[in-house]
């Protein structure tokens, strides 16, 4: 403080220094408003950094903040005011270059002033809660420029004119248009979007909706969807080009709601070139195309997954009710597997994979696959049939490709338990006959059961196995002590089959001729000689025999029969005709078993080894039967089949069905009695839901079998009514 | 463009300078040189191929040197005055700034200096700046004093007894908050928003009742993120309360009535929550003769947790409680009796009991003759307690005494505040004031 002060009592305390000229301030800004309009006219070169600086510094430290930026103010407005009259009055075309021109000059301008006033923008304008310089500029560029009655709507005009200009196929000048849309920006998110991203926006939505209807009118789903995805790309390398990032999510909502959404059902549904033609036709572009365009829209790929959902459950009815197909099991189940690739590489190429699509192939599947029962013994006789044949020559991977495909149906499958039951049976004559081609296969696809259903489903499976090797094992054991004592008798290979394992048969005996009987007894003997404490029964039904036959004029040929048309060669070595009673007699064999076996030994052509009377199809039991001493046959072995159905017949499969419903009693129970324990008191339907889904792997339980079995149960104590709520049971321990 | 060249000479005020365009550009685009260089201007040079600054040499080399070596050298005969001064004038505030002191670490801090100020004594409260000043108040006036601990002018209320300020805080760094006394039949009073540099008031914060607009007493202070302003109120009826307003407009927004039987309207220390949006009311002996500690939660008018001395019994530690801090990250509220020790309470509990750290038991019996009670602060996760002449610094989950900071004169400290990376204690018997600050970590 100056010592003058000390003199004067008048209380000013806090005054500024005392400036010597009092023109000083006026003088100083003068000097800078001479170099803002120089700036302003590109005349800058002349002008000092240095001096301005100070100057400017100057008038702040000098407490002439205010004059300063008032000053500032009005001098940028009028250069403003003028730009804005030659924006005005640029002709046509020429309206955005100049706005562009102008706005360049103006920034480098904005910057250069910034600089000369940087110390005001540091002290005075935050103490002051003024706005700095530069937002300051922007905000005078948009209130004297672009918010100027003569200038707002041409400018929004211009620019929708050109964006259309653009839709329409024209070249336009992308770089302006980004400049001017850069400009909108930088002077804040409002002014772009109300200046400019609404009015494009709305714009937009009625010209696709416009578009919209002119292409459905026209093109067919395939070329339609084409135009939408053309268009969707469009405006997505727009925004890229020219506009904010932000709009891209907007303007694609719009294409997206006016092009696909609201066509969206009359394009899927549409006649001759809709979703079920391009699935039928195997049309993997256009499927894709329409998957990534509804993926955008809400319920888009509902609406897709329910339409294909439909469709699949209907061809798929249709497959496995025809009764042409049902005739050929093999070609059913391939037929389903062709459906299954199909779809799946519907889903794989042009759905990308998608889980829920996925998900709905597999419910179709599982929905048809079901509606016919012989499905599940269909999928076991293909199995069987691919195990018997079908793989030969064929890689390893290719088999593991195959059985993969196999289990996919398997998957489907309701009543697991019943493919079990079929799947036994057939892998028995399998191993039995020996027409097993690789015992890899069948482990590897057992293997595949077990990873499916758990240890418990292929035990018995794994076990049929374990009975053929160790059957071996016991007839090399019997030659090797027996051997010497057999001189040459027949050969016997004995397969030991322990119970429960293997399906089981009705024992039905026969006479078996006496040498093989001899064989047989000493094998017995043996066999309960080495295992103490077991039973063994024969079960001729299964078996077969390799006999050497010497027809007329010496020929011989050795004969492959099963165990009963053996049985009734034998009788012939010791006579040349023998009636069907005697036969029957001699053999013992049920009559419709001898009756078939009879048949194929005399009536299948090239293989009558024995002669009947009368010449007839069928055998009835005043038939007599001659030794064909005139057979012959190109092959020195000859089999000879029996006549079996390899589909079950009606009666079989009605005994299937009930041996089934019988295995699942105690599987029910136990869930039942597993689940009480756990729970001790549960009422009926949580039972029955329970229950359900500890089974669903293996079958779908009846819910009124359940409560027959829960009925049972309570009989037998394991479970009581509650005595107040009778739909409560508790677990008794 | 000359920046190109990369080597630069400079002529300051008559002195030559040589640098690079590299050392130039460490300076940042706020400052005189990156104006400078901007390629709009066509910069001229003088004849022998320097660039002319009319500004102090000595002052110039000291800020080149910085901008070299990032560490900041005052030799003795340039007052520090000038450096801060022409370091604004160059846009270099920021780096001397952060030259100057480095992050705070109550463990570290190293006493910068200590400012007498004008008033006898018995100040009411110091209140750091989050940009490295404070403010004194006293009796009826705030002195301020910015980073470089320049007096401002001081902001006169017109002889009302000021009761507390605040620091709006980073959204306006000028905004200074003052709370005073009621002037009995003028109605004035109240609180107001005043700018720090240039002593104006903005505007008056009031208290509207029943749409009637009232004068009051205002107490403690307390801001949070949300731009809300707390205050606690004491009309002449109902008023009575805690008032929060909003910092931006200066309107008030809402009014959380003190419950009978309770003290909301006399708190010494109101602290504002984030995790549980709450704030802690703390009315302490002497202002009344029992304390009280509530926290308040505003969007539901409850008070969620209360703990209050007066059912202790007479003679217990409890009764003696003189200030009281919420530290969320331990879920408890740490307390200081008058002979310093520390007692915390478990916020998940209602009402529990103060357990006692029984740590400076040996002050009893040697109390000073004029005590000032003793205060507590927290700053991340260090715990600072004032007694006498000495702040102890506290940290760890166990809270272990790891520092005292004491000067020998000056007497005891009335009040401190942490802010802005520095620590400002008061003394009550001369009225002065130190500042503390943690020195920048080495280069080397």
């Amino acid at each position: 403080m100056s010592s003058q002060k000390k003199r004067n009592f008048q209380m000013e305390a806090f005054k500024h220094r005392v400036v010597v000229d009092p023109k000083y301030a006026e003088k100083t800004w003068k000097i800078l408003e001479h170099a803002i309009h120089e700036i302003y006219n590109h005349n800058a070169s002349g002008l000092s950094f240095e001096e301005l600086y100070r100057n400017a510094y100057n008038m702040v430290l000098h407490k002439f903040g205010e004059k300063l930026y008032s000053g500032l103010v009005s001098t940028m407005t009028v250069h403003l005011k003028e730009i804005a009259a030659s924006v005005e009055a640029s002709q046509g075309p020429l309206f955005l270059e100049e706005l562009n021109r102008k706005w360049m000059e103006n920034n480098k301008a904005l910057q250069m002033i910034r600089d000369i006033l940087m110390y005001m923008d540091r002290t005075y304008i935050p103490s002051t809660h003024k706005t700095p310089v530069h937002k300051l500029g922007l905000n005078l560029w948009r209130d004297n420029i672009i918010h100027t009655i003569n200038i707002q709507t041409r400018l929004k005009d211009t620019l929708l004119e050109i964006v259309q200009k653009e839709r329409d196929g024209e070249v336009i000048n992308r770089g302006l248009m980004r400049n001017i849309v850069k400009m909108l920006m930088d002077l804040g998110p409002s002014v772009y979007q109300q200046d400019f991203e609404q009015p494009f926006l709305d714009v937009s939505a009625k010209f696709y909706r416009g578009e919209s209807q002119q292409f459905i009118e026209c093109c067919d789903c395939g070329e339609y969807l084409k135009k939408a995805e053309k268009r969707l790309n469009e405006e997505i390398d727009r925004v890229a080009h020219y506009l904010d990032v932000k709009s891209e999510e907007k303007i694609t909502n719009v294409v997206e709601k006016e092009m696909i959404e609201s066509q969206m059902n009359r394009l899927v549904h549409m006649e001759n070139s809709g979703l079920v033609n391009m699935i039928v036709d195997d049309k993997y572009d256009d499927l894709g195309r329409i998957y990534n365009l509804f993926r955008r829209v809400p319920n888009g790929l509902t609406l897709i997954r329910v339409v294909m959902t439909s469709h699949i459950r209907e061809t798929g009815k249709q497959l496995v009710i025809d009764p042409e197909r049902v005739k050929d099991p093999a070609e059913f189940v391939q037929r389903l597997l062709e459906e299954r690739d199909k779809h799946d590489k519907i889903i794989n190429l042009a759905f990308n994979n998608d889980k829920a699509f996925q998900n709905a192939l597999n419910s179709s599947f599982e929905y048809f696959i079901n509606l016919n029962p012989r499905s599940i013994e269909f999928i076991s006789l293909f199995v069987d049939d691919k195990l018997r044949k079908g793989l030969k020559g064929v890689t390893e991977e290719d088999v593991e490709v195959a059985l993969d495909k196999v289990m996919m149906l398997f998957r489907y499958l309701q009543e697991k338990d019943v493919f079990e039951k079929y799947y036994k049976q057939h892998l028995a004559k399998r191993l039995l006959s020996g027409k097993s081609i690789s015992e890899d296969a069948e482990r590897s696809l057992i293997l595949k059961l077990k990873t499916e259903c758990g240890y418990q489903f292929t035990s018995k499976l794994e076990g049929m196995f374990t009975d053929m090797k160790t059957s071996q094992d016991t007839m090399q054991g019997f030659y090797e002590s027996m051997g010497p004592m057999l001189a040459d008798g027949p050969t016997l290979a004995v397969h030991v089959l322990t119970t429960g394992s293997w399906p089981t048969q009705s024992t039905t005996t026969c006479n078996l001729p006496p040498e093989i009987l001899t064989v047989c007894d000493k094998f017995k003997t043996y066999y309960l000689g080495t295992h103490n404490g077991r039973r063994l029964t024969w079960q001729t039904n299964m078996g077969s025999a390799d006999i050497k036959a010497t027809f007329s004029r010496s020929q011989k040929h050795e004969l492959n029969v099963s165990t009963y048309q053996m049985c009734v060669l034998m009788l012939f070595n010791n006579a040349d005709q023998l009636s069907y009673k005697e036969i029957e007699q001699a053999v013992e064999i049920p009559a419709a078993e001898l009756k078939r076996c009879l048949q194929s030994l005399a009536c299948a052509k090239g293989k009558n080894v024995l002669r009947k009377e009368p010449m007839s199809k069928d055998v009835s039991e005043d038939d007599e039967f001659f030794f064909n001493e005139n057979f012959s046959s190109k092959f020195y072995k000859v089999k000879i089949g029996t006549v079996v159905a390899q589909k079950e017949s009606e009666p079989e499969k009605q005994e299937t069905r009930q041996r089934v419903e019988e295995d699942r009693k105690p599987q029910i129970e136990a869930a039942i009695v597993r689940i009480m324990k756990a729970r001790r008191v549960l009422d009926h339907n949580n039972i029955v839901a329970e229950v359900t889904k500890q089974l669903q792997s293996r079958f779908l339980p009846n819910p009124v079998v359940i409560k027959k079995r829960v009925e049972s149960l309570i009989e037998r104590e394991f479970l009581e009514r509650d005595r107040d709520d009778r739909k409560l049971y508790r677990y008794l321990a | 463009m000359a920046i190109q060249k990369d080597r630069v000479r400079f002529n300051v005020g008559g002195k030559i300078f040589e640098t690079t365009g590299t050392t130039l550009a460490i300076a940042g685009r706020e400052s005189y040189f990156a104006a400078m260089f901007d390629e709009n201007w066509d910069l001229q040079m003088n004849p022998a191929g320097e660039y002319f600054i009319d500004r102090n040499p000595d002052c110039f080399s000291i800020l080149l040197d910085l901008l070299r070596t990032g560490e900041l050298y005052i030799p003795p005969n340039v007052p520090e005055k000038q450096l801060y001064r022409e370091a604004l004038f160059y846009g270099l505030t920021d780096h001397v700034r952060s030259a100057k002191w480095g992050q705070f670490d109550g463990n570290r801090l190293q006493p910068l200096k200590s400012i007498t100020g004008r008033a006898p004594g018995d100040g009411t409260a110091i209140r750091a700046s989050p940009d490295g000043g404070c403010c004194v108040a006293h009796g009826s006036m705030v002195h301020i004093y910015d980073w470089m601990l320049e007096e401002h002018p001081p902001v006169n209320l017109d002889y009302q007894r000021v009761n507390d300020a605040g620091w709006v805080g980073s959204g306006d760094p000028t905004g200074l908050v003052i709370s005073t006394c009621e002037r009995v039949g003028r109605g004035q009073g109240g609180m107001g928003l005043f700018n720090s540099t240039t002593g104006e008031l903005r505007y008056k914060f009031s208290v509207t009742h029943k749409g009637v607009v009232k004068s009051y007493t205002a107490g403690a202070l307390c801001f949070n993120d949300g731009y809300n302003l707390f205050s606690s109120c004491k009309g002449r009826s109902n008023e009575y309360g805690i008032g929060v307003w909003d910092q931006n407009t200066g309107q008030q927004v809402d009014f959380f009535y003190e419950p009978p039987g309770w003290s909301l309207g006399d708190a010494d220390k109101l602290q504002w929550l984030n995790g549980s949006n709450c704030l802690l009311v703390a009315t302490l002996f002497p202002r009344k003769d029992n304390c009280y500690i509530s926290l308040l939660d505003f969007r539901s008018k409850s008070t969620v947790w209360s703990w209050s001395d007066m059912w202790s019994p007479a003679n217990s530690d409890d009764r003696r409680v003189r200030d009281a801090i919420a530290m969320e990250e331990n879920n408890s509220i740490c307390v200081v009796n008058e002979f310093e020790d520390l007692g915390f309470m478990d916020l998940r509990r209602e009402s529990g009991s103060v357990r006692w750290s029984s740590r400076s038991r040996l002050m009893k019996g040697k109390m000073p003759d004029e005590p000032c009670y003793p205060k507590l602060a927290l700053h991340e996760g260090q715990l600072f307690s004032s007694m006498n002449d000495c702040i102890s610094v506290f940290c760890g989950s166990d809270w272990v005494l790891t520092s005292r900071l004491r000067r020998n004169f000056g007497g005891s400290i009335c009040d401190f505040s942490i802010g802005g990376d520095r620590l400002f204690a008061l003394h009550s018997e001369e009225n002065v004031f130190d500042i503390w600050e943690t020195p920048p970590s080495s280069i080397v």
